[in-house]
C-alpha cells in the first residue's frame, strides 16, 4: 500500500467479522485508526481484542449494524471522519450514504444518488445500456397492456419473466413459458406487485436459464478516472448464494472480454460512480455478457483481483473517498495468472447446509504465502460463530499460472484447513474442484459441479 | 453547524389502504379525463382546420418546442371549465395554454393561444390567466415565450375582459415589468395577431413570424376599400411589411416547425440553470419510500387523520427530513429536506391528536393552528425568506382555534404576524392544497391570495371559509341547542330546519369542489397525488435557475441554525 500524506484519521467500520477485519487490515496499513462498530452479540469477539469498538445495540441486526441513524451517530460521536460500510448489511442503503454526507462523514462508496440508481431496476439498465452494454433482451421499461407482453414476448422469445418495478425478493414475479401463459403471468405479477407495494408496475424481461455469471471489477475516484481489475466468473452459486469464484472467466471469449472490460469501465465513467464497484453480467448461449445489476460497494470475492492484479481495492476506496486520485492507471493494472476463491461458512453441506453456529475449539489455517496463497478470516481458536449473522468463517485465496495450477494449490490449503468444533463447507469446495466437471467446465448457475445438492 | 442534520423520516406503508386508493384512482380517472377533454380544443373538426393551413395546434407547438421526453406543466388548465357563454360556447382552458416547459435544458414559461378554440381569442379570465403566468415568470425569472395566434377579443363578452385592472391591456404592462426586471422573453407569430394583441410579441425581446403571420392594428376588414383592392390583412401586417419595412419583427421563417427550432436555438443562448450549482455535487434521488404511495394514505374523508410524516417522506430525496423546532407548536412539522437534491423548507399540518402543552395528559385535535404552531410556522417562514429556501406549505387545515383560550392567547395578533411575514416574503413559496384548506388557516398558510407562485390542488382539496355542516350551524345557530341539536319538538318545524341545514351543506360541498376553485383562478392547477413530487422538484429547481436577483445562502450561514438552536438546542 502506497502511504496517502493526507487522508482520514478515524474511520468507522460499520460492519462485522471478516469483512471488519480485511478492512480495518488496509487501514492499519495507511495509518488509519479504525473504529469498529459491534453488536452486543459480537462485543467480546476475539477479533476485536486490542480495537477500538461501539457497541452500537443489540444481537438482532435491525437494532444494530442495520440502523442507519445509530451508525451515522457512532461514527460521528467517535469523531470519525470516513464510514466504510463493508458489504452486506447498510453497504448498498443510500439513505446511509446520504445521511452521512448531510453529517459530514465521507462515506467510502459511490455518492448516494448513484447507489440509488443503480438500485433501481429499469433506469440503473437503462443508464447502463446507454454506456454501451449489452442488456438482457425484454421491454423498455414498463409495461402498458398484456399486448405490449404479448408483443415483446414474442419478439425476444420464450421463456420470459415478468417482474414488478418496485420492490424486490421475488414477489410480483411470473415466469410465462409459452403464449398461452402470458396473460395469466401479466395478471398475477401485477396483482402480487399491487398487493406487495402498491405499484403494479412491471416489465419483461427474456428468462435466461443456466449461463454463466460474469462480474466486473471496476475502481473510479473523483476526478473522472475509472479503471477496471478484470473480471471473474462466479457461476457456482446456491440459492443465489456465491461459493467459488474466479478469475480470468474460464469460458469467456478473449473478444467479448476486452470489449466488455472496456465498457464497463466507460459505463461507470458515464454516470459518475466513485469507488469500488461491480456489474454483474450473465453469460448466454451464445457467448454475450449481458447486464444484470450493479454492486456498488466492495465484494466478497474482492481478494480474486487483488491477488492477481496486486492492487488494494479497499486502500483505493479509502484514498478517492479522501478526495485522491486512483493511484494506478489502467496501464500500471497487469493481471497475472489464475486465482481461486473458496468462501468457508460454518454451515454442514452434508445437512443440506444446516447453519451450525458454536464454538470453534481448534482453528489452523493454510500458510500464507505472498501472492500465491492468502487467507482472509476474523476467526481464531475459541471463537464463537453467533446464530444471528451470516457464518463465513474465511476465505481462502490460491493463485497459480494457470487455472490447474491454481486449482491444485487451493486442494492442498483446503487439507490444511483445520477447524473443530463446528462443522465446514470446506468438504464441499474439495469435492468441487476434484471434480471433472469443474476441472472440464462443464457446469452453469443451475447445478453445483461435483456436489449433488442442486444449485441455485 | 454548518451540516443540514436530516434524518429518516416515514416508514414502508405496505402500499397504504386499498380503500383510499380505490377513491382517490377514481376521483383522478376524472381528472385525467377532464384534462384531456381541454385538451382537444373545440374538437377533431378545430385540429383538422388548423392542420388544413399547414399549421401546427397549440398543443403540438408547446410539444415541440420542449425537450424530448420532459414534461409540460400546465397551470390554469380548468380555468372556465363548465362556464357556458353566449350562443352555448365553451372556451376550454380559456382559449389559452400555460406552463413550465423545459427547453433545452432550461426552465420556461409557455404562453401559446389555443388556436382549436375560437381560433384563440381571448375570453373572460384569458387575460388573467395570462397575467397569471406571467407572474410565475416574473417572480422565478424564468425565460417567456410566448406562440401567438389570437384573433382578437371574443367581441361578445368585450367589456368582461378589456376595460379593468386586469383586462387585457394589463398583459402587456406585465410584459412590460417582465423586461423591465431583465427577463428574456421570446415571441412567435404564427397566425392572426389583431389590435392591442401586437403589443405582446413587440415587448419581447426577440420576434419571429411564419408566412402565414400578421400583426396589425386592424384587420383588412376594418380597411376601407381592402375588398376591392383585395388587400389581406396579411398583405398590411405581414412579414413583408414587419420583418423588412417596420422593424417590429426581427425574423421571417417559413413555417411553425422553422420557428419552433428557432426559438430552441435562442433559448439554448441563454445562460445556463443554476440548479446544479447550487446542488453542490449531491444529485436528485427518489424518497425512500415510493411517492406513488401519496394515493393511498390520505384518506378521501377529510375528517379522517394520516400520519404527515409519511407525506413528507414521500416527498423528500431519501425521506431524509430536518425537523426544526420539534419540541414547540406539535401540531404543525417545519423543516427542510432535499427535493431533486436542492432544499426546500416545507410546513405541512399534523392530523389526529397531539399533546396540549397547556394541559399535560390531554390530548387536543391538530390540524388546527393554536398559538405554538402559529409562532413556529411564522419565524420557519422568516428564516427561509431570510437563507433564500424556496418555502412549501402543505395545507390540511381546519382553521384557527376558537374560544376565550384562543382570544386571551392573541391568536388574532400571532396570526397577523404570520400573515405578515409571508406577505413581506421574497424567497419563492409554493402551496398545495392536500385536503381541507378551511377559513384563515388557508390564508395563514399562504393561501393564493398570500401570492405563492404556485397553488397546487389535489382531487380531495376542500377550499371554503368554513365546512358547509359549521355554516349550517352558523345559519341556524338560534333553532339549536348547546350541542347543536335542534330545539323544536314540532315534527313538520324539525324536518324543515334539518332540511334548510341539509341544504347549506350541499350548496358549501357543491362549492368545495376543486374544479369550481380551478374554474375561478381561486388555485392554479389539479394535480394527481403521484404528480406532486414531481411538481415540487420541478418548482423547487425553478427557484435556483436564475442566480442574481434574489438572496440564496449557502447552509453554513443559515439563520435557520440559529433558530433551531435558540428553540432547542444545546446552549
Amino acid at each position: 500500500v502506497r502511504p496517502v500524506d493526507r487522508c482520514f484519521r478515524r474511520l468507522f467500520i460499520a460492519n462485522r467479522g471478516e469483512v471488519a477485519v480485511r478492512i480495518a487490515r488496509t487501514c492499519d496499513e495507511m495509518g488509519v485508526a479504525p473504529v469498529f462498530a459491534a453488536s452486543a452479540a459480537d462485543a467480546g469477539a476475539p477479533y476485536l481484542e486490542g480495537r477500538e469498538v461501539c457497541v452500537l445495540g443489540p444481537a438482532r441486526s435491525s437494532e444494530s449494524y442495520l440502523d442507519v441513524e445509530r451508525v451515522v451517530q457512532a461514527a460521528v460521536q467517535n469523531r470519525c471522519t470516513a464510514l466504510h460500510p463493508g458489504w452486506g448489511f447498510l453497504a448498498e442503503n443510500p439513505v446511509l450514504a446520504a445521511l452521512c454526507e448531510q453529517h459530514g462523514v465521507s462515506f467510502v462508496g459511490p455518492p448516494a444518488h448513484v447507489m440509488a440508481l443503480m438500485g433501481t431496476k429499469n433506469p440503473a439498465k437503462r443508464a447502463m445500456a446507454a454506456a454501451g452494454l449489452e442488456l438482457i433482451g425484454g421491454s423498455d421499461g414498463v409495461l402498458a397492456s398484456v399486448d405490449e407482453a404479448r408483443a415483446v414476448a414474442a419478439e425476444v422469445g420464450y421463456p420470459v419473466l415478468i417482474k414488478a418495478e418496485a420492490g424486490g425478493g421475488g414477489r410480483g414475479m411470473r415466469v410465462a413459458r409459452s403464449e398461452a401463459e402470458i396473460e395469466s403471468a401479466y395478471n398475477e405479477a401485477r396483482g402480487e406487485a399491487r398487493g406487495a407495494f402498491g405499484d403494479d408496475r412491471v416489465y419483461l424481461e427474456r428468462l435466461i436459464e443456466g449461463g454463466r455469471h460474469v462480474e466486473i471489477q471496476i475502481v473510479a475516484d473523483k476526478h473522472g478516472a475509472a479503471i477496471h481489475l478484470g473480471e471473474r466468473d462466479c457461476t457456482i452459486q446456491r440459492n443465489h448464494q456465491k461459493l467459488i469464484e474466479e478469475s480470468p472467466a474460464p469460458t469467456l471469449d478473449e473478444a467479448v472480454r476486452r470489449r466488455t472490460l472496456a465498457a464497463a469501465v466507460d459505463a461507470a465513467r458515464s454516470i459518475g460512480y466513485v469507488g469500488a464497484g461491480t456489474m454483474e453480467f450473465l453469460c448466454d448461449a451464445d457467448g454475450v455478457l449481458r447486464f444484470m445489476e450493479m454492486n456498488t460497494r466492495l465484494q466478497v470475492e474482492h481478494p480474486v483481483s487483488e491477488i492477481r492484479s496486486g492492487v488494494d481495492i479497499v486502500a483505493e476506496q479509502i484514498r478517492v473517498a479522501a478526495g485522491a486520485p486512483l493511484s494506478i492507471d489502467q496501464g500500471d493494472v497487469e493481471l497475472d495468472g489464475h486465482a481461486i476463491e473458496c468462501r468457508i461458512n460454518a454451515e454442514d453441506p452434508a445437512d443440506n447446509f444446516r447453519p451450525a453456529p458454536g464454538l470453534i475449539e481448534r482453528w489452523e489455517t493454510p500458510a500464507e504465502v505472498d501472492g500465491e496463497l492468502r487467507v482472509d478470516t476474523h476467526v481464531s481458536a475459541g471463537y464463537t460463530v453467533p446464530p444471528h449473522y451470516d457464518s463465513l468463517l474465511c476465505k481462502v485465496i490460491a493463485r497459480g499460472g494457470d487455472r490447474e495450477a491454481a486449482r491444485r494449490q487451493m486442494i492442498a490449503a483446503l487439507g490444511e484447513l483445520v477447524c473443530e468444533g463446528v462443522p465446514t463447507t470446506a468438504p464441499m469446495h474439495a469435492a468441487i474442484l476434484e471434480s471433472a466437471a469443474f476441472r472440464d467446465n462443464d457446469y452453469d448457475t443451475r447445478a453445483i459441479p461435483g456436489w449433488p445438492a442442486g444449485g441455485s | 453547524v454548518a451540516h443540514v442534520p436530516t434524518a429518516p423520516i416515514g416508514a414502508p406503508a405496505g402500499g397504504g389502504v386499498a380503500e383510499f386508493r380505490e377513491e382517490i384512482e377514481r376521483r383522478e380517472a376524472v381528472l385525467v379525463e377532464r384534462r384531456a377533454e381541454v385538451a382537444r380544443g373545440w374538437g377533431d373538426k378545430y385540429i383538422g382546420r388548423v392542420h388544413g393551413k399547414g399549421k401546427l395546434t397549440a398543443r403540438e407547438r408547446v410539444e415541440l418546442l420542449c425537450d424530448a421526453g420532459t414534461r409540460i406543466l400546465e397551470v390554469g388548465t380548468f380555468v372556465n371549465h363548465g362556464v357556458e357563454f353566449p350562443g352555448g360556447l365553451r372556451s376550454p382552458g380559456a382559449g389559452v395554454v400555460t406552463g413550465f416547459g423545459q427547453i433545452e435544458g432550461r426552465w420556461c414559461v409557455i404562453i401559446a393561444n389555443d388556436n382549436t378554440v375560437a381560433s384563440g381569442a381571448w375570453w373572460p379570465r384569458t387575460p388573467e390567466k395570462i397575467q397569471r403566468a406571467q407572474t410565475m415568470a416574473l417572480r422565478l425569472r424564468l425565460p417567456t415565450v410566448y406562440l401567438v395566434d389570437c384573433s382578437g377579443l371574443f367581441l361578445p363578452e368585450q367589456s368582461r375582459s378589456f376595460p379593468g385592472a386586469t383586462g387585457a391591456g394589463h398583459i402587456f404592462k406585465m410584459n412590460s415589468l417582465l423586461s423591465a426586471a431583465g427577463v428574456p422573453q421570446l415571441a412567435g407569430v404564427f397566425g392572426d395577431c389583431i389590435a392591442g394583441g401586437g403589443y405582446m410579441p413587440i415587448i419581447s425581446d426577440r420576434v419571429y413570424m411564419t408566412e402565414q403571420a400578421y400583426m396589425v392594428i386592424a384587420g383588412a376588414a376594418l380597411i376601407k376599400g381592402a375588398k376591392s383592392t383585395k388587400i389581406t390583412s396579411l398583405d398590411i401586417g405581414g412579414p413583408e411589411i414587419h420583418v423588412h419595412e417596420s422593424g417590429c419583427a426581427d425574423v421571417r421563417v417559413p413555417d411553425d416547425r422553422a420557428l419552433i427550432d428557432s426559438l430552441r436555438a435562442e433559448v439554448c443562448r441563454l445562460p445556463t440553470s443554476g440548479a446544479d450549482f447550487y446542488r453542490g455535487g449531491v444529485g436528485a434521488a427518489s424518497p425512500r419510500f415510493a411517492d406513488r404511495e401519496l394515493a393511498s394514505l390520505l384518506p378521501p374523508d377529510h375528517r379522517e387523520g394520516y400520519e404527515a410524516e409519511q407525506v413528507l417522506a414521500r416527498l423528500c430525496d431519501h425521506s431524509l427530513f430536518w425537523e426544526v423546532c420539534p419540541s414547540v407548536g406539535r401540531e404543525m412539522i417545519c423543516g427542510v429536506g432535499r427535493v431533486g437534491g436542492l432544499y426546500a423548507g416545507f410546513v405541512i399540518n399534523r392530523q389526529g391528536l397531539v399533546d396540549d402543552p397547556l394541559r399535560p395528559g390531554q390530548k387536543r385535535p391538530a390540524g388546527i393552528l393554536y398559538r405554538g404552531g402559529i409562532a413556529k410556522i411564522s419565524a420557519f417562514s422568516r428564516a427561509c425568506n431570510d437563507d433564500g429556501i424556496p418555502l412549501v406549505w402543505l395545507q390540511d387545515i381546519s382553521g384557527f382555534d376558537i374560544g376565550l383560550e384562543a382570544e386571551r392567547h392573541g391568536l388574532l395578533a400571532y396570526g397577523s404576524s404570520l400573515i405578515y411575514t409571508n406577505s413581506t416574503n421574497t424567497t419563492p413559496m409554493f402551496t398545495v392544497l392536500l385536503r381541507k384548506a378551511s377559513g384563515a388557516g388557508y390564508y395563514a398558510m399562504a393561501g393564493l391570495p398570500y401570492d405563492p407562485v404556485v397553488q397546487l390542488s389535489t382531487c380531495l382539496s376542500r377550499l371554503s371559509v368554513m365546512e358547509g355542516r359549521t355554516l349550517a350551524i352558523a345559519t341556524y345557530n338560534t333553532k339549536l341547542d348547546d350541542d347543536f341539536e335542534i330545539i323544536a319538538s314540532d315534527p313538520d318545524e324539525r324536518e324543515k330546519i334539518a332540511d334548510g341545514m341539509r341544504d347549506v351543506e350541499a350548496r358549501i360541498e357543491k362549492d368545495m369542489d376543486p374544479y369550481v376553485a380551478a374554474r375561478q383562478m381561486d388555485t392554479d392547477e389539479i394535480v394527481r397525488m403521484s404528480e406532486l413530487r414531481g411538481w415540487l422538484a420541478a418548482l423547487v429547481e425553478m427557484s435556483y435557475q436564475s442566480p442574481g436577483h434574489r438572496r440564496l445562502k449557502n447552509p453554513r450561514i443559515w439563520s435557520m441554525h440559529d433558530l433551531d438552536l435558540l428553540v432547542g438546542g444545546d446552549r
